[in-house]
């Protein structure tokens, strides 16, 4: 006889499957407990607390007049009136953009070449992503030296580029050179490692397709951009967000490349021309001495940085779906 | 879920607010005034140059003590310590002994310093860092800058380095020595760097210049002037008129993008007759196996004579007041000045100028023998450039300087906007 409902046979049944459900979401949570934790001490804490410390005057030292003080907006209405903050901010957005289109159009092309019939291609994939083995600092000092060094001293010995070696026209001497300086040492850095993600996009394009396309006397041409790049559309996704997220808070290379310079003229005042917004986040807490002011810069920074992170992922998913 | 998400939530903001509140809670050190065996002390300093020097020191000065002596350099440019101190006086970590620069920096660990004037050494040292009438700091070294000249180039040139004290002698000097770069085998005449990087030699060092050089010795009125926004013209343009002669005849490759090696690096390989630095550069320059005859001449950085070299104890040592091991911090910093391993290191090894009296040994680098004869003949000038903020330094001037070298704007324009800036800097 089948238990009927309500039956004691039914509640036993219940019971066991509730049983389950709660061993299973006993385990769900014990095993989730460990990143949770971690989670929560090194993120969501530090950051809850930052927040916190951006409304205050904190120092993180010893002063006389010690104590933490609630001082409301302060911190935020300062950084907007700084002139140095809003033009950090702007060539910030320049240089992500830039960014994005070099490193995506160099590391597609690396990608196209690597994936080809090419001798040799294994060893050119090793070697474009070599340079995103090297620390960000290193590369910053050895591309200082490039830029100071042996392009003025390549200018001396090849007839044509001669401008180059004169001392007005050095690369990290001039705003905008020193500024697109940046942006190549980020390419050289980035491309190969997103190359990597473009490689295993290109090579889980199916072969039928290709062979299907050329059998119509599709020219490659066409079939890259009807076949290739739409099957790859999620690579693009992911290779967009990381290149817009690292670019934003570029800082090693910042840092040892230009230290922020040459300086600029903005709003009449002199400031420090190529200082990116995570430079000028760490220069105000650092430099200036003042952590709490640092603190509300990067809270802004946050929050900009996740609106316009989450925008350019909806925006791909979509054309992902188009494509 | 979203239950779940609330309570985490929830219970970060409460361990966050927990966790703000009890930063100050600080354990009592129980200092009793006596050396424990088997203790330890950390001592952070921000000379990287003579870290191996201070800890071979260190380790042999814990055994003899029975203490663990852990040394932590940290420096580089301006910005070096103070950021890794603030990490660990957040950490609750703050080490017993600790590196400072001067008054600014001073007033942040203010509360945490210890008073130190009943101490053995502060009778042999007349540079010890002083605030409202108590030593709160060991002096490190002694330390100076000017303008380190090649003095074999200069006897070339018949220029007699005595006549170097004023504006006037200076450019007559470069103009004659500009001349002569081919015969000289020189690029440049200074070897000056005013990139961003830089920026501590134009806005701390060659800044200092207007603050101090020709008044007496801890002669605040120019700075106090300044700091309340009052500026004297005369002196600023001559100033101004010093600042742009120096970026004229400085390489301007060197002046515009040169980090501090490729600007004492001119010097030492004799491209260069003057460099704009201190005597820390004397390890540098012998490493590049200089061997020319080199000194210091004064700045001329005004049109009457300024006989003297800028010259003091610039970076200083405090004891941790909250330290569990005071007595060995102390006895560490006493030994330093009392036996003879300590002026061994201070000297020999590590190649400072030692700021105490008792010690007799002699640094055997050529610049900083000149700082040791400019202060013996008492010829020297502050360091003042420490009364003004980090921000005012790195964050104003460094750019305005820079604008200066790289031509963007001219003499008058740095003018304007020096005063500008200096009036803005009013409290």
């Amino acid at each position: 006889m089948p238990p009927s409902l309500g039956g004691p046979g039914f509640s036993a049944a219940w019971g066991a499957i509730m049983n389950k459900k709660r061993e299973n979401s006993l385990i769900f949570w014990l095993f989730l407990a460990p990143v949770l934790f971690a989670f929560l001490m090194v993120e969501i804490i530090p950051f809850l607390m930052g927040a916190w410390y951006s409304f205050t005057n904190w120092t993180s030292s010893a002063r006389i007049d010690g104590g933490i003080r609630f001082v409301g907006l302060d911190n935020y209405i300062g950084s907007f009136k700084d002139p140095a903050f809003g033009y950090s901010f702007g060539i910030t957005l320049v240089y992500t953009v830039m960014n994005m289109v070099f490193i995506n159009f160099v590391a597609f092309a690396l990608a196209l070449l690597v994936t080809s019939k090419l001798k040799l291609r294994n060893i050119y994939r090793v070697g474009f992503f070599v340079p995103n083995l090297i620390g960000g600092l290193i590369l910053g000092y050895i591309w200082q030296f490039v830029f100071n060094n042996a392009v003025p001293a390549l200018g001396k010995i090849v007839p044509f580029l001669s401008p180059l070696s004169a001392s007005e026209n050095l690369i990290l001497g001039n705003n905008t050179a020193a500024l697109m300086a940046l942006v190549a040492v980020g390419t050289w850095q980035y491309a190969g490692y997103v190359m990597m993600i473009y490689i295993a996009a290109i090579e889980n394009v199916p072969v039928e397709l290709h062979e299907a396309a050329m059998i119509d006397g599709a020219t490659p041409f066409a079939r890259l951009r009807k076949i290739t790049i739409p099957m790859a559309a999620q690579a693009f996704t992911i290779t967009m967000f990381l290149t817009l997220v690292n670019s934003f808070k570029q800082f090693d290379v910042n840092v040892s490349l230009t230290s922020g310079g040459p300086s600029t003229m903005y709003q009449g005042k002199p400031i420090l021309g190529t200082e990116l917004l995570a430079l000028n986040i760490y220069n105000t807490a650092f430099l200036s001495n003042n952590l709490a002011a640092g603190q509300a810069r990067a809270v802004v920074f946050f929050f900009v940085l996740a609106i316009v992170a989450i925008v350019q992922v909806s925006v791909n998913k979509k054309k992902e779906i188009e494509l | 879920m979203k239950k779940t998400l609330c309570v985490l939530i929830a219970a970060a903001i409460a361990v966050t607010v927990s966790l703000s509140g009890c930063a100050k809670g600080k354990a009592d050190a129980g200092a009793d005034g006596k050396l424990v065996k088997g203790g330890k002390i950390t001592l952070a300093q921000g000379k990287p140059e003579i870290d191996a020097a201070l800890k071979k020191y260190a380790a042999a000065w814990g055994e003899k003590n029975g203490t663990t002596v852990t040394i932590k350099s940290i420096g580089g440019t301006s910005g070096g310590l103070g950021p890794a101190l603030k990490a660990d006086f957040a950490a609750g970590d703050m080490p017993d002994l600790f590196g400072f620069g001067g008054v600014e920096d001073f007033k942040e660990w203010e509360a945490l310093a210890l008073d130190l004037t009943a101490e053995p050494w502060v009778s042999k040292t007349a540079v010890a860092f002083k605030y409202n009438g108590k030593v709160f700091g060991f002096p490190v070294a002694v330390e100076g800058w000017g303008m380190a000249y090649n003095a074999d180039m200069l006897a070339k040139a018949g220029i007699d380095p005595k006549t170097l004290v004023n504006l006037g002698a200076y450019k007559a000097a470069f103009a004659k020595l500009d001349s002569m770069k081919a015969e000289l085998g020189i690029n440049s005449v200074v070897s000056m760097a005013a990139a961003v990087e830089m920026g501590w030699v134009t806005a701390h060092h060659n800044f200092n210049s207007l603050l101090a050089n020709g008044l007496p010795y801890g002669d605040l009125s120019v700075v106090n002037d300044l700091l309340a926004g009052k500026v004297d013209d005369a002196r600023l343009n001559d100033y101004a008129e010093w600042v742009g002669l120096l970026f004229n005849y400085a390489d301007k490759s060197v002046l515009t993008t040169g980090n501090y090696d490729s600007q004492v690096g001119a010097f030492a390989t004799g491209k260069a007759v003057f460099l704009h630095q201190g005597n820390w550069t004397d390890p540098n320059i012998q490493g590049a196996n200089a061997t020319f005859k080199m000194a210091f001449a004064p700045h001329g950085s005004m049109a009457k004579d300024t006989d003297g070299i800028f010259v003091a104890a610039p970076s200083f040592y405090a004891v941790n007041k909250d330290s569990k091991n005071l007595a060995a911090a102390k006895k560490f910093l006493a030994d330093l000045v009392a036996t003879p391993e300590g002026h061994a290191y201070m000297v020999t090894d590590a190649g400072m100028i030692p700021a105490y009296s008792n010690v007799t040994l002699q640094p055997t680098g050529q610049l900083s023998q000149s700082v040791q004869a400019w202060s013996a003949a008492g010829k020297v000038y502050s360091w003042s450039q420490y009364y003004f903020t980090g921000d005012f330094r790195d964050k104003t001037l460094t750019p305005l300087y820079n604008q200066f070298a790289t031509g963007a704007i001219n003499q008058a324009k740095f003018v304007e906007l020096m005063k500008q800036a200096l009036i803005a800097n009013k409290k």
